[in-house]
């Protein structure tokens, strides 16, 4: 075969820093407004659930199911944000992190939706669907050179990177928007923005339910993506995860989560040989990188930097 | 493509990962016997298990039940098998990446683990797709083998441990009224309790009360305090031992005498470790009996003892009988081939292991006859 | 059963009460939440099990050596985890929530690999001892546990308003540069707060496995975010919302168990908290509105 060196593992750990760099958006996109939301986990396992239930017991074909689990999301972010208002700082983080874990216990309860901690299995996944729906028409993996598994993870990795990419280029684009002024406006200073004649409330409601939306988006993939969940999918910890993505690639940048998203979904596996004592240096590693860049690795002015020389060497050609 | 690439890919992935888990990991392995007259089937076999956070207890005894194994059987000389050790944290997208790098990357004959339920029913549709053998050695949830025909398990599910250990107790102690406590947090309780709920339902008892627990949840006295008052004849309990080992103990302390009973997963020499004599009266179902007068068992619990320091749990023996089992498919199939090995590895019959006899049915699931035990005098007895 | 149940509900809330207030000291003085505190308390629930369980020493030496720990980490927590990040230009709150957060996840494995996985077993002649009052039981240890906490509030308070370290210390909290042209050595001051709370949760460590008899490496998770919605719910920074909220949120979730459903149990603490910040977003003690803490 041609294409041995194309190796489902690999692809595997990529799709998985694709829903991984979306999570950490999910973040940022709410935190460009100054409020920190620690809700993400609770919105990821609304999106993955309502999809994963749309798709399994109701035969809804994928791409709906994912955009419903989506908007479900993001209807529920507004729910959440609307009273989140009165709330700041760490007051609304703590709360937020409080809305997910109570999702999390209902989902674990609500037996006959979500049939409690077992879970929802055998999901449709988007790399083996894709894959029978072309082989009915006709079509086989090995016409173009590639094996069975190479093809559904081939399929996986480019469908997560294309979800990925237009998101981010959107948020992109959205960040030097009006409204992407306005949330720059409302992080640096409410008060001075309200008076300057933004409409705050509108804006803080909208950024919680645009990161709302883009978790339940993520969390629909990743039931898609795995082909099963389960509440234990979406704890403390998943919460945790999300925030220090953000934080860690830097929270003052669009292109901190992804990088944050891609460092440190590497950086388990690259740690794999080392076995049990990965978690240890992973710890270490996030205090020694706070202290020494406690605004995350990519910031504006390196951004700027980096484009400068970029502009630069381009103005030199 | 030719074999000679293939060779020296697989060669080359050998020097890469001898570089990787440096010369320590490597020089602990004992010297290769010399060679038989048959020839050495060398096979790499993957391993995915739980070293850190949480579970990675079971996952301790399970690495450690394959590591004894692998020792004894290289030492044989038919059969050479090399473990790759996956770390999963107890999580699926890692329990998933680890299988795509063990079927992938690893090039693995075939795979052991992953320690969850959870795990496998995102690992194992994967391994089945890829066409790799996939046995699970703790996972006792409805549904797995049902995954497709390259998934395997050989630890006896609740749904098979449970009614024989209600059954008998119910039958020993006249037992009419119960209370039912169960984690429900978690996919291998939650499956367990819905048998016992369904037993108890067949037997017509009367269920006073259906009380849940929580993973990490350290204090179990509400709920304790909440059955003391009902009164029962017994206590069900779906719980796997660290849980359980510390609800009986509370139990025991604030005055519930009556008997509890478990399934396999309650089934452990650290329940009365850490239990002490508030583990008496607690009544199992489970293969795995270490004082069983077997000199298969006999010689395994001293080999253990000796290399970990402790009595091993029905987790570490499921996985050393789970690598023979392999062993066992290896040597018929003749070649670490993945479909020839799958084919032999579904034809295993009547194996006997530390366990005692062991089948894999047509749907590749368990058979084996539990032993009902109870503790008393501070150690595990046949319950008759 | 009621009266069991009260008394199961007032040592939970006590145990509560004693972690949260290790939360609302730190984060009073420092603006910070520190998440590495239920690995502390962790940690000190392991050392006194050495102590008292494996090497069989009188009980009040293994709540020395929890305090000896236990303080000696804040020591180190506050040296290599915060103190680089005060002050610094580009160092939002996020950071040291996420400096703490690596400190956890340290802690969390570094405790995995001496004292292994799973149940270890922590056992005093201590805890054995029970008096019938009626036809209730209780535990010696269960009442020591409502006089420890209600100690370390009353003796927290008298220090915080009676003392002039006290003063300092308020000083500190109120305004870090102020305090400091006003002659406070505020490093000493922030120092000893990280030291002495983190002390406290060496205390709620040995307090927690005497009352449940055991304990391991994962308690330092549940009991961290069980302390962590105290405080928000009883307001941050405040001694006396810390006590209630721990007493409120052990009572609620064994009452709830008792008459209600044990499969929500852990999703109390955080209905409540939603509540609560819902009707009076500086939680149920809190003085300062939320807006004026950054």
């Amino acid at each position: 075969m041609p294409f041995d060196w194309l190796n489902p593992y690999h692809l595997q750990v990529a799709s998985f820093i694709f829903i991984n760099i979306l999570l950490g958006a999910s973040i940022y996109v709410t935190l460009s407004t100054g409020q920190l939301s620690l809700g993400n986990a609770g919105f990821m396992s609304i999106g993955a659930y309502a999809s994963a239930i749309l798709t399994t017991r109701h035969g809804i074909p994928i791409p709906i199911g994912v955009l419903t689990g989506a908007l479900l999301a993001g209807i529920s972010g507004v729910l959440v944000g609307i009273p989140a208002l009165r709330l700041r700082g760490v007051y609304l983080a703590i709360a937020t992190l409080g809305f997910g874990e109570v999702i999390r216990v209902v989902f674990v309860n609500w037996e006959s939706l979500t049939g409690g901690a077992v879970g929802i299995a055998a999901i449709p996944q988007m790399g083996r669907e894709t894959l029978a729906a072309l082989e009915k028409a006709g079509f086989s993996a090995a016409s173009v050179g590639l094996r069975n598994n190479q093809f559904i993870s081939l399929t996986v990795f480019l469908l997560l990177f294309a979800a990925a990419l237009l998101s981010i280029l959107f948020f992109l684009r959205l960040s030097s928007s009006r409204i992407g002024r306005a949330y720059a406006a409302i992080r640096m200073d409410e008060a001075a923005a309200e008076a300057a004649g933004i409409d705050t409330t509108y804006y803080k409601v909208l950024a919680f339910c645009q990161g709302a939306l883009l978790s339940g988006f993520a969390g629909a993939l990743f039931a898609h993506a795995t082909s099963y969940i389960s509440p234990a999918d979406f704890t403390y910890h998943r919460a945790v995860e999300i925030l220090v993505f953000a934080v860690f690639g830097g929270s003052e940048h669009l292109l901190g989560p992804v990088f944050g998203g891609i460092f440190l979904t590497l950086l388990p596996e690259a740690l794999r040989f080392i076995s049990d004592y990965r978690y240890i240096i992973y710890g270490a590693l996030l205090v020694a990188m706070m202290i020494y860049r406690p605004q995350g690795v990519i910031d504006p002015p390196l951004i700027r930097r980096l484009a400068g020389r970029r502009a630069a060497e381009g103005a030199g050609r | 493509m030719s074999r000679t690439i293939r060779l020296a890919g697989i060669a080359a992935m050998l020097a890469f990962s001898l570089v990787f888990l440096g010369a320590g990991k490597n020089a602990s392995k004992p010297a290769v016997p010399p060679k038989a007259k048959a020839p050495v089937i060398d096979a790499r076999i993957g391993v995915i298990s739980i070293l850190t956070g949480q579970g990675s207890g079971y996952g301790e005894a399970i690495t450690n039940g394959f590591k004894l194994a692998r020792d004894e059987i290289n030492a044989k000389g038919a059969v050479r098998i090399q473990l790759v050790i996956e770390d999963s944290s107890g999580k699926q997208e890692q329990a998933l990446a680890a299988a795509q790098k063990l079927i992938n990357s690893e090039q693995v004959a075939a795979i052991l683990g992953p320690t969850l339920s959870t795990e496998m029913k995102v690992a194992g549709p994967e391994a089945n797709a890829s066409g790799v053998p996939i046995m699970g050695t703790s996972t006792t949830a409805a549904g797995i083998t049902q995954i497709g025909k390259y998934v395997f398990r050989n630890s006896l599910p609740e749904s098979l441990a449970i009614p024989a250990s209600v059954g008998m107790a119910v039958k020993k102690y006249n037992i009419r009224k119960v209370a039912l406590l169960y984690g429900n947090d978690d996919v291998f309780t939650k499956s367990g309790f819905d048998t016992m709920k369904k037993m108890a339902e067949d037997l017509k008892l009367s269920i006073l009360t259906i009380e849940t627990f929580q993973k990490g949840q350290s204090d179990y006295k509400a709920q304790l305090t909440k059955i003391k008052g009902l009164n029962p004849d017994a206590v069900f309990c779906s719980a796997l031992y660290e849980e359980g080992a510390v609800i009986l103990s509370q139990a025991r302390k604030m005055g519930i005498k009556v008997p509890f009973v478990g399934g396999n997963g309650f089934n452990s020499p650290k329940v009365i470790e850490i239990a002490k004599d508030a583990a008496e009266g607690l009544v199992v179902a489970t293969p795995w009996f270490a004082d069983k007068n077997d000199p298969k068992v006999k010689a395994f619990v001293a080999r253990y003892r000796k290399a970990y320091g402790k009595t091993p749990d029905q987790f570490a023996a499921q996985a050393y009988d789970a690598l023979y089992i392999m062993a066992e498919a290896l040597r018929k199939a003749g070649t670490s081939d993945r479909a020839k090995l799958r084919d032999a590895l579904a034809g295993i019959r009547n194996f006997d292991g530390v366990l005692g006899r062991f089948s894999f049915d047509a749907e590749r699931d368990v058979v084996m006859e539990p032993v009902v035990l109870i503790i008393k005098n501070g150690r595990f007895q046949v319950f008759q | 059963m009621f009266a069991e149940q009260l008394i199961n509900g007032i040592t939970l809330g006590s145990i509560y009460a004693i972690v949260a207030l290790g939360y609302t000291l730190v984060f009073g003085v420092l603006d910070i939440i520190n998440m590495a505190h239920g690995e502390i308390f962790m940690f000190g629930a392991f050392v006194g099990m050495l102590i008292a369980t494996k090497a069989q020493a009188p009980l009040w030496s293994a709540f020395l050596g929890a305090i000896a720990v236990t303080g000696a980490m804040g020591y180190l927590l506050e040296r290599f985890a915060l103190r680089p990040l005060r002050g610094r230009p580009g160092a939002s709150h996020l950071a040291s929530l996420i400096s703490t957060i690596g400190v956890s996840i340290l802690l969390e494995n570094v405790a995995h690999k001496i004292f292994g996985a799973g149940n270890q077993l922590f056992e005093t002649p201590f805890a054995e001892i029970r008096f019938d009052v009626g036809p209730v039981t209780v535990y010696l240890v269960q009442v020591l546990i409502l006089a420890i906490s209600i100690l370390l509030m009353a003796g927290l308070s008298l220090w915080l308003y009676r003392t002039r370290a006290g003063k300092a210390l308020r000083a500190t909290a109120e305004n870090l540069e102020t305090a400091g042209l006003l002659g406070v050595d505020t490093t000493r001051i922030i120092t000893a707060t990280v030291v002495i709370a983190s002390a406290m949760g060496g205390v709620a460590g040995v307090l927690v496995g005497m009352a449940f008899n055991y304990i391991n490496n994962q308690i330092g998770l549940s009991m961290g975010l069980k302390g962590l919605a105290i405080i928000i719910f009883g307001g941050m920074g405040s001694v006396s919302g810390a006590m209630a909220g721990g007493l409120i949120l052990g009572l609620s979730e064994t009452f709830v168990v008792a008459y209600g459903s044990s499969g929500y149990r852990d999703a109390i603490a955080f209905i409540a908290i939603i509540v609560v910040l819902l009707i009076k977003p500086q939680g149920l003690f809190g003085q300062a509105a939320p807006e004026a803490q950054r």
